[in-house]
């Protein structure tokens, strides 16, 4: 298991977010996390990545515990992220974005920075290499001198994933990818969620975009906090927890 | 005990001069948006324009009070229509704006009064003597208008319906602006409000002790710390602070030398800044 | 807040970098022109402020408003003067003496402050800088208190002029390397800190770490100035390194362009060089500064710096046409 949550709970003053969770991500896997909104998916990548604190419970990735760890902590073990509501580096270029979230891999200590070394010409020269190729892969070559804060919608959500991408994570925790995105931009997504996958980078989606989630290897619904549902998509589809969650008992009967 | 008492009435005086002149700091902040650096500088020159009322032009003390406090809110107005619409959430420049300001009105003052230390005759004169006790009128008059002041600005704000629409676009700004409240109108209002009670400070601050050019430096210091010990937005907090720092302010040096009252004063406040970064009663500053 | 970003075109650079050499070979030479020791005396006090105000700045790229600045080059004065009188040890030493205990206090002080968000920063650190003052006030027998230190020894004795190359040289190499943290990673990382933290934590920024180093380099320098100060002046008082002080040293930003590397510099000139020039108008001098303070403001949006890159991308942008119209 690259990933165990185990028996995970958060409460905000009164109100539960994530009631005793038990989840295991498997490395090389895409894992899609759904169910209506409250249902407490983004509160769970806050968790993992150190952003919110566990009211009880532990989560490890890697064999590493790391409950408790705060958040450049967990990018540095190998954990990237999107954010939901998509803030972004909005005074640097697209460009600028990416090559300052080089910042883990290779890393120039002090020194060299300082004193302008080969070491760090070299590092800054490959940064702004791999920071090309994955503007390309994206599609996001063309606005690469854009401002951030001058990106439509579309554009900043996969700017995100650039950005989750230059932590080289082991595992991408990405939050509502193809939110408020046009078809073709859906399809961009799409592609590159592929080869991210056949790199070998675990995925963690959580998306209600459903042409999404059947690309997913395995699916995880939540409601009210609470885990109730797991297993390949098809399967998960018939349950009837899952149908009462999202459309009413009506349905389910 | 004379002395006690003395002192003690000294401290009431001072900490409500300070409350009235962090009050109106406070409400330019919340309301229209600006760090008024130049506020200590609107006090200043109050006491000045008044001195020169009843010194130069030889009006009767309560008129040339009432005149100038005209006059500074006016001024307000000005202020608010040229110098702080204009950068409205730009901290950066406001506050270039209100340095600018601070040079203007203080060369001003030095170039027309001069720099040495001038004081505006008593208001009232005389003492009242009740048993053991004396005061004199002039403090009991300062100190009475003074919280007569407060009172009656806290209860603008707190039961009256343009005090009402300044406390909403204090708390939440679009929302105050989508109910259809006139922020232009509002801040006009709270410009006026505060500048006219610095104006009153600093007029009975100039009889009361005196007058130099740079007697709103000393004054505004205390106004920014009465606002962020109190909380940004909160007006009891701003009180509490008040009352906190007048008895740090009377008691500590009884204790310590002034500088290192001053030390413990500092040391506590960045202390109590670390552990509840928005004051007493304040809110998040969004 | 908008940034020159580090791949600004060649040609950019190259004129930069023509200028500065240019104007560096002016200033060496300018010493024998100037016959007036006053006017050797404010081309001096302008390469210290110039180091006080850039440093701040570079702290400012982090996103904290350092508004204990002055109080730092108090510290390195004090320090560094306090150590020559009472401890004897010479100028030499003290000064960089003086520089590292204002960083290290810049580094225990940012410990707890690193984790505030920026307005909480800012009003913290101006109660700080008010402590400073207050501690020295308190320990009036090693720092003079109220009334000032003087006495103090100093690096070359009388004459304006060895200071004034001295300077020139520190300037120099400070500038060096404040622009070299700045067009760095360091410096990319800086600003990114400073747009979101978060993000920035989500690729694996210590936002913390990174802070602290700003306290701590900025700090270092305006420590350094100030004791290179206390050590030229002979005298010192609370009043240079007060609250005013650091509120005119953001001013000196602002007006200079709180985006640009050089803008504190031409902020220093602006609003200090310039008034001091003009001391035979004694009083009215105010008047000025307030005047270029409200052209700024309300004429300049990016500041002045903002006003000269736009001339400089303009003039580039006619050169590349001119070139390209020539070609064809």
């Amino acid at each position: 298991m690259l990933l165990e949550l185990h028996k995970v709970t958060k409460h905000f003053r009164g109100l539960v977010a994530v009631d005793d969770l038990d989840m295991g991500v498997d490395g090389g896997e895409l894992v899609g996390l759904i169910g209506p909104n409250g249902a407490g998916k983004s509160t769970i990548f806050n968790l993992i990545t150190g952003v919110l604190q566990l009211t009880r419970g532990k989560i490890t990735f890697n064999g590493i515990d790391i409950t408790g760890k705060r958040p450049h902590e967990v990018a540095e073990l190998g954990i990237g992220r999107t954010f939901q509501l998509n803030p972004l580096f909005s005074d640097f270029t697209v460009l600028e974005n990416v090559v300052a979230s080089f910042h883990l891999r290779p890393k120039s200590s002090l020194l060299d920075t300082l004193f302008n070394t080969g070491t760090y010409r070299r590092n800054e020269a490959s940064i702004r290499e791999q920071s090309l190729e994955i503007l390309n892969l994206l599609g996001l070559d063309k606005v690469r001198n854009e401002l951030g804060k001058h990106l439509p919608h579309g554009h900043r959500l996969i700017l995100g994933i650039a950005r989750a991408l230059a932590v080289k994570p082991k595992l991408l925790l990405l939050d509502e990818p193809t939110r408020g995105m046009s078809l073709e931009e859906i399809d961009l997504a799409l592609g590159a969620i592929e080869r991210v996958c056949q790199e070998g980078v675990t995925i963690v989606l959580v998306e209600h975009n459903m042409e999404v989630i059947d690309f997913c290897d395995r699916v995880i619904v939540m409601n009210f906090g609470k885990k109730i549902a797991e297993g390949p998509v098809d399967q998960v589809r018939k349950n009837e927890e899952v149908i009462k969650a999202y459309l009413g008992s009506a349905h389910a009967a | 005990m004379e002395l006690a008492i003395g002192t003690f009435a000294n401290v009431l005086i001072l900490s409500s001069m300070y409350i009235l002149v962090a009050l109106g700091f406070a409400l330019l902040f919340s309301i229209v948006g600006i760090l008024h650096v130049a506020h200590g500088a609107v006090y200043t020159i109050s006491g000045y324009i008044c001195y020169q009322l009843s010194q130069a032009v030889g009006l009767n003390g309560w008129l040339s009070l009432a005149l100038t406090v005209l006059v500074v809110s006016s001024f307000g107005l000005f202020l608010e229509r040229f110098c702080f619409r204009p950068f409205f959430g730009d901290f950066d420049r406001s506050l270039v704006v209100g340095i600018g300001l601070i040079l203007f009105i203080q060369t001003t003052i030095v170039v027309t009064t001069g720099q040495e230390a001038r004081s505006i005759p008593s208001f009232v004169d005389g003492i009242l003597r009740a048993g053991p006790l004396s005061v004199s009128l002039e403090r009991l008059v300062t100190f009475a208008i003074g919280t007569a002041l407060l009172l009656v600005l806290v209860w603008f704000i707190n039961k009256t319906k343009p005090g009402l629409q300044m406390r909403a676009i204090a708390q939440d700004f679009r929302g105050a602006i989508m109910q259809g409240i006139n922020i232009n109108w509002i801040s006009a209002i709270a410009s006026m409000i505060a500048c006219g009670s610095a104006a009153v400070a600093g007029c009975l601050m100039g009889a009361y002790l005196n007058l130099n050019p740079f007697m709103g430096d000393y004054v505004l210091s205390k106004a920014m710390i009465l606002v962020i010990l109190g909380g940004i937005g909160s007006i009891t907090g701003l009180f509490y602070a008040g009352l906190i720092l007048g008895a740090l302010d009377a008691t500590l040096p009884v204790f310590f030398s002034g500088s290192v009252a001053e030390v413990i004063a500092m040391s506590v406040i960045i202390i109590v800044l670390l552990f509840r970064p928005t004051g007493f009663l304040g809110r998040e500053i969004t | 807040m908008e940034w020159k970003s580090p791949f600004a075109g060649k040609s950019e650079k190259m004129i930069k970098s023509g200028v500065c050499a240019g104007l560096f070979i002016i200033l060496l030479m300018c010493p024998l022109f100037m016959k007036s020791p006053y006017l050797i005396h404010i081309f001096n006090l302008t390469f210290i402020y110039i180091i006080v105000a850039v440093s701040f700045r570079t702290i400012m790229t982090s996103g904290q408003l350092p508004l204990s600045h002055a109080g730092f080059m108090g510290i390195g004065a004090y320090t560094s003067a306090s150590v020559a009188i009472w401890l004897g040890w010479t100028p030499w030493i003290t000064i960089p003496f003086g520089a590292f205990v204002a960083m290290g206090i810049g580094v225990i002080m940012g410990y707890p402050f690193a984790r505030l968000r920026a307005v909480y920063y800012a009003m913290i650190s101006l109660f700080f800088g008010i402590l400073i003052i207050s501690s020295v006030k308190a320990f009036e027998t090693w720092t003079g208190g109220a009334a000032g230190l003087t006495g103090i020894p100093t690096l070359f004795g009388f004459s304006k002029i060895p200071y004034y190359y001295f300077f020139l040289v520190l300037t120099s190499v400070c500038l060096l390397v404040l622009h070299r943290f700045e067009f760095s990673r360091t410096g990319l990382t800086w600003k990114a800190i400073a747009q979101s933290y978060h993000v920035a934590a989500s690729v694996g920024i210590n936002e913390a770490r990174y802070r602290i180093l700003a306290s701590a380099i900025g700090c270092l320098f305006s420590g350094l100035a100030g004791a290179t100060y206390a050590h030229y002046n002979g005298v010192i008082g609370i009043t240079s390194f007060s609250l005013m002080s650091t509120i005119l040293l953001l001013i000196y930003v602002i007006v200079g362009g709180v985006g640009s590397f050089f803008g504190p510099m031409i902020g220093v000139v602006l609003l200090m060089t310039v008034p001091e020039l003009l001391r035979g108008l004694r009083e009215y001098v105010p008047y000025i500064s307030a005047a270029i303070l409200l052209m700024v403001v309300y004429l300049m949006p990016k500041g002045a710096a903002g006003l000269a890159n736009s001339f400089l991308s303009w003039f580039t942008e006619l050169r590349k046409n001119r070139r390209t119209r020539d070609a064809s």
